[in-house]
């Protein structure tokens, strides 16, 4: 059984259909990668899974349970057992980074004030801003803030986390400590979902990837698969030219 | 130029002076929280209501911001009562005051209330948050941090420029109190010599708190001067 299924998931911005039936699955601990030209739906996808953009059809399995995002209390059930970070960190600005890492464990989930502080401090390690605790979001760098980001999706103790294009937003030089922190996370047996463009990084930690055009999925497989064999037309042309540089 | 300053008259009356300047302190905070609540109200709805609603608020604010607030006052103290709605100068000058600031504060809120972003507000849904999470957690901070510094200057105009409009209807604050001792013995340089000074102390100590509230609240980096 996949740990995380999507089901022929439907969407539309007003009648413009932007997810055609996207169907994939992922195992436990593994890392599957949304590759494609800008606006196939990526982003749609991740959103549609938490969400944030209502789907017209299809369904998600989590761990076994089906969810169709057809009230409240499904669309609250799929964002207790998944997390996201965008590409533009978000973070909650008038929130101190200790803050923004702990005011939904707090202050939703209720849960015990001292093992949600350690838990945060544990995660602030994991990302290397343990000394970052106190400052306010605007003292911090965009690959810092990023960092902060994804320890605050990491709080909520997510069964599967969804990344973004958490790097396009970034600095060059500050693109690496974000990739290394994620790397940190599939070590540790994280499930996720990411959207990059990096595919150097996409080839050395996705378990599959996901090739999307015009919302739908054009082919899928392991990264060299698609990389270096890949079967249809427009992944060849796609990729050879992302590839080039 | 051989005016001889007599400052003794004005000490002797100093106590009226405060009894003014305290009245005009009250008059400040009633009319700009009386104006923050309608400002609140109208914000919101000329920013989420529906057509007919947002008119009304704009003919509210394009009415009262382009007219001077002393005509919106003698408005209520002259012309009301001619149609038979007679209140006290008081009453007069605090409506007046509230449904003026009310207005401006209507202005500044709703660029508040456009300033919050929606990426954070996601962000907040995200993570779970319910709606009222979201007002509390989110919109409400982000407000009023964003509009602080603007407040906080349109407090001081309330304080200063809006109240002093009472002296014309008989209203004993400050200013109204200066030209009522002043017309006794006739020390008008004197006198606006030292209510001046007490309007300036009177502003320095609203600001001086007013930037403490914003730096422990919000965070608010305002400068005093
Ligand atoms: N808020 C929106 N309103 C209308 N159309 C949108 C909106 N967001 C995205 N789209 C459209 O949906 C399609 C997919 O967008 P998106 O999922 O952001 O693509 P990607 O992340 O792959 O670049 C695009 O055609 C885009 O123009
Ligand atoms: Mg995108």
């Amino acid at each position: 059984m996949p740990h995380l299924a999507v089901k022929d998931v439907r969407a539309k911005y007003g009648s413009l259909e932007v997810l055609k039936g996207i169907s994939f699955s992922i195992e436990k601990g593994e890392i599957a990668a949304l590759v494609g030209p800008s606006g196939s739906g990526k982003s749609t996808v991740l959103r549609a899974l938490m969400g944030l953009t209502p789907i017209t059809g299809g369904a998600v399995d989590i761990a076994g349970e089906t969810m169709n995002y057809s009230s409240a209390k499904e669309v609250r059930a799929a964002r207790d057992r998944m997390a996201v970070v965008f590409q533009q960190y978000n973070l909650f600005q008038n929130m101190t980074v200790m803050q923004n890492l702990t005011l939904a464990p707090l202050k939703i989930k209720k849960w015990n004030k001292s093992e949600v502080m350690s838990e945060a401090r544990r995660l602030l390690g994991l990302v290397g801003l343990s000394d970052k605790a106190d400052a306010f979001s605007d003292q911090l760098s965009g690959g810092q803030q990023q960092r902060v980001a994804l320890a605050r999706a990491l709080a909520l103790k997510p069964q599967i986390l969804l990344l973004d294009e958490v790097t396009s937003a970034l600095d060059p030089e500050l693109v690496n400590e974000v990739l290394d922190a994620i790397r940190k996370l599939a070590n540790e047996g994280m499930t996720m979902v990411i959207v990059s463009h990096e595919m150097a990084f996409v080839r050395e930690v996705a378990d599959k990837v996901v090739f999307m055009d015009a919302g739908q999925i054009i082919e899928a497989g392991t990264p060299t698969e698609l990389f270096d064999t890949p079967r249809t037309d427009r992944a060849r042309d796609f990729f050879s030219k992302i590839l080039r540089h | 130029m051989d005016y001889k300053f007599q400052f003794g008259v004005v000490w002797d009356n100093f106590p009226e002076l405060l009894e003014g300047a305290w009245l005009t302190f009250q008059l400040g905070c009633f009319a700009f929280a009386g104006g923050a609540i309608i400002g609140l109200i109208c914000a919101a709805l000329k920013t989420y209501g529906p057509w007919p609603v947002r008119f009304v608020v704009n003919v509210y604010v394009v009415f009262i911001t382009n007219t001077p607030a002393l005509i919106q006052i003698y408005f209520l103290y002259f012309g009301l009562p001619e149609v038979g709605l007679r209140w006290s100068n008081e009453a007069c000058l605090i409506i007046g005051l509230t449904l003026n600031a009310g207005a401006y504060l209507t202005l500044i809120l709703r660029a508040g209330f456009l300033s919050v972003r929606i990426t954070e507000i996601e962000a907040g849904q995200t993570l779970g948050m319910s709606l009222l999470q979201q007002v509390r957690y989110i919109i409400v901070p982000h407000i009023a941090k964003s509009i602080y510094p603007a407040l906080a200057n349109f407090f001081i105009v309330v304080l200063v420029m809006g109240t002093s409009v009472g002296a014309l209807i008989g209203v004993d604050e400050l200013t109204g109190q200066a030209i009522n001792l002043s017309s006794v013995n006739y020390r008008w340089l004197e006198y606006f010599t030292v209510v001046a000074g007490m309007y300036v102390v009177l502003t320095f100590v609203a600001s001086i708190g007013l930037a403490l509230l914003g730096r422990w609240a919000f965070r608010v980096k305002a400068r005093i001067f």
